[in-house]
């Protein structure tokens, strides 16, 4: 995680976090001094995008360094590779939480990330494809299923032991790698332009401040659940770090803390117009406080699930992130949702 | 070999099941002919008392459930999975509700004393898409499912009188076929082929977007053959639901699967009784309803005047009602989470949402509501 901390997260260390709160507010409240006509929705918008272009840019990075070292492996690095790949799959964290409007055309989620991945589908496909007879196209990735398509499926080449044996810059490691990473950075910049052309829905559309609610609820039930909950033996079940997201690069908690900053990003300072719109920015406030607290115990575990369940200490951690993921999300799918009137519709939002 | 195995678990158990369930079956089917009969009277549209639905209750958990009419009483039955829509048999006292997309069971409920008779197995290779009919006698049930193997869309029949044993498949040349009715010649079924492949190893994920081939289908239920196939204006207009008129005019509902923000695609489309289809062009209210239809019901009432439709909209929160054979919009009132919905047999019809409510809506578009339980009506009405 070292070294991948954003400009957000250093005001919020740098700060003590009562300082941090009022420097937010006053941003938030300054910016709608500027500008009082500004909705919840305008400013989601705004920063949602942001967050795309952003995961452009990371995924562009990666696809020229991705280049760079098969066009000459000498004088680039894997572990430059590495560094970028984890840049680009947190930019995608980021902004995982929207689950409305482009992200849902073509299934793009499941391209970029395919997870979970019960069946190991992700490891056993891009070890077949490697094994294919000809050179490995950009077509092959483009037209594979979503298992081969994302972070995930670099994450095998870059981290899964099989590899070991294998030389990234040789000829179908190499193939493979560029395809996947094309295939990601294309991905990432179509969302930037449908982004753009699903403006005037999004910003017109009354139902779309509750998508956006639910999205964000959403995204702290699945990291509390599913990206936490079960792999640290929370849900029932024994401890499992094969359930963990990114098992292989020891980076679920990375991931999870880019999760919480895009939140941050993406979604606070939306959420603080919709407070301020109805008198409750104490409310708002309480949820920027915790997600502070939040973020920076994810940000203060040294590794990720893989490596947290084989120590006690890191294993307690692993714990009080949990719990404070948790509460954060009762904050806001409970006493946020109610103020705000939001309810989750069972057929709205899982039909068939 | 640890999926070959699991395989061999779930067939097992679905063979034990199948034996106890059939057992409870022939001893509800040795019932007095009396029973039969009152079920017969009770099964036409205008004396319907019982309504059927999946349903989930506040924690979470899957039922089946029966509400009567008036909403003053219902049952639940636990099921081990989220289930979708339902048939009645035409001559038993028994409903069958299907698993939901990719489920692999389908249970029949003793409709009289509220028990599940039998939960029938998709068996290895296949999964069920969570509707399905019977014949005119009874004996066959048609069940649309997914052959795994080359994805190939199917009616699987099963024989009533053999306690639900698979008979044979009917080839749909397509993929993804979800509500299905038969015409009222009998003989022919309408099928909506929704064209939207998945994959139980991927989940609920939909793997082929890009090149969908949707369709709405007749298909000669002797024979298998593909009488009639109606493509949608665009390759992403999932054809999903539908129900079917007396005079053999059919209603369908659509889920467009493109960008959310392309309002302008239709959702409702009828195939009339001489077999022209066309789509409705809903106006204003079009993008209201968020490119998602949940049920489709036909008005089946004898009263001669021009017959209605409705259709539920749980994205938009809304429901609609059309004239069905114009298309022109009766009645579109707000109603959240709305998507359950049979015809009451007089002209209007019962509509469940997912906060609970249970609602009738008079011929005239109007809501009342009926009953609110601590519950989630799932996707359909039977």
């Amino acid at each position: 995680m070292n070294g991948v901390v954003s400009m957000n997260s250093m005001i919020s260390l740098n700060c003590p976090r009562a300082v941090a709160i009022a420097c937010l507010s006053l941003i938030s409240l300054s910016s709608q001094a500027a500008d009082t006509s500004v909705t919840p929705r305008q400013q989601w918008y705004q920063d949602i995008g942001a967050l795309y272009t952003k995961l452009a840019e990371a995924t562009g990075q990666l696809q020229e360094d991705a280049t760079a070292l098969c066009s000459a492996p000498e004088a680039n690095s894997e572990h430059q590779l590495r560094s970028d790949w984890l840049s680009a799959y947190r930019a995608w964290q980021a902004v995982r939480f929207v689950d409305f409007g482009p992200i849902e055309v073509n299934s793009r989620a499941w391209q970029l990330q395919f997870w979970p991945d019960k069946k190991n589908l992700v490891g056993s496909r891009v070890k077949t494809r490697l094994h294919q007879d000809t050179q490995i196209s950009k077509a092959d990735i483009d037209e594979a299923g979503v298992a081969e398509q994302g972070f995930p499926a670099l994450e095998v080449l870059l981290y899964d032991d099989g590899m070991a044996d294998l030389t990234l810059s040789a000829e179908q490691p190499c193939a493979l790698l560029q395809a996947i990473s094309t295939h990601l950075n294309e991905t990432s910049m179509t969302l930037v332009t449908d982004w753009e052309a699903f403006g005037d829905y999004y910003q017109s559309t009354d139902s779309m401040t509750q998508a956006t609610l639910h999205a964000a609820m959403q995204t702290l039930e699945t990291i509390e659940d599913k990206r936490l909950g079960e792999p640290i033996g929370m849900m029932g079940s024994p401890a499992n770090a094969y359930r963990a997201e990114a098992w292989r690069s020891d980076a679920s908690i990375s991931l999870i803390e880019a999760s919480l900053q895009g939140l941050k990003e993406g979604f606070l300072p939306g959420l603080m117009v919709s407070l301020d719109n109805i008198d409750r920015s104490d409310l708002a406030q309480a949820f920027d406080s915790q997600l502070n607290k939040t973020i920076k115990q994810a940000q203060e575990l040294d590794g990720g699930i893989t490596s947290g369940l084989e120590h006690a200490d890191a294993q307690a951690g692993l714990t009080t992130l949990y719990m404070k993921v948790a509460q954060l999300r009762q904050l806001l799918n409970e006493q946020i949702a109610s103020a705000l009137g939001v309810v989750r519709g069972f057929n709205s939002s899982d039909g068939d | 070999m640890a999926l070959d195995r699991q395989r061999r678990k779930i067939l097992k158990l679905g063979l034990f099941k199948w034996g106890l369930g059939s057992l409870g079956a022939s001893l509800a089917i040795g019932g007095t002919n009396l029973a039969t009969a009152q079920w017969v009277l009770d099964n036409q549209e205008n004396r319907r008392q019982w309504f059927f639905s999946a349903v989930d209750d506040l924690e979470g958990n899957h039922h089946l459930a029966g509400i009567h009419r008036d909403g003053s009483e219902h049952f639940l039955l636990p099921a081990p999975e989220r289930c979708h829509g339902g048939c009645l048999h035409p001559h038993q006292p028994q409903a069958i509700l299907f698993a939901r997309r990719p489920g692999r069971h389908f249970h029949v409920l003793d409709a009289r004393h509220h028990r599940e008779l039998q939960s029938i197995d998709a068996g290895p290779g296949y999964h069920f898409y969570g509707h399905g009919v019977f014949d005119p006698s009874g004996r066959w049930l048609y069940v649309t499912a997914n052959r795994l193997e080359d994805a190939m869309g199917l009616a699987r029949v099963y024989d009533a009188d053999a306690n639900y044993a698979h008979h044979h498949d009917i080839e749909l040349e397509g993929i993804g076929p979800h509500e299905l009715k038969l015409m009222p010649d009998g003989d022919t079924l309408v099928i909506a082929l929704g064209g939207i492949k998945t994959h139980p190893d991927s989940g609920r994920i939909k793997l082929n977007l890009d090149d969908m081939d949707p369709a709405l289908l007749l298909v000669n239920r002797h024979s298998g053959e593909i009488q009639a196939r109606h493509r949608p204006s665009h390759h992403q207009l999932s054809v999903r639901h539908l129900d079917v008129a007396e005079n053999g005019g059919v209603i369908v509902g659509y889920q467009f699967e493109g960008p959310i923000w392309e309002t302008h695609h239709p959702l409702v489309a009828r195939l009339d009784p001489q077999g022209k289809f066309h789509e409705f062009d809903l106006g204003g209210l079009q993008p209201k309803l968020a490119q998602y239809t949940a049920s489709v019901a036909v008005s089946q009432s004898q009263s001669g005047s021009s017959s209605s439709a409705l259709i539920t909209a749980p994205r938009g929160g809304r429901i609609v009602m059309l004239d069905q054979q114009s298309g022109e919009i009766i009645a579109a009132p707000e109603l959240a989470d709305a998507a359950g919905t049979r015809c009451d047999g007089q002209g209007g019809y019962i509509v469940t949402t997912g906060n609970g409510g249970l609602y009738q809506v008079s011929a005239q578009g109007e809501l009342t509501q009926l009953a609110k339980l601590p519950l989630r009506w799932d996707n359909h009405l039977t």
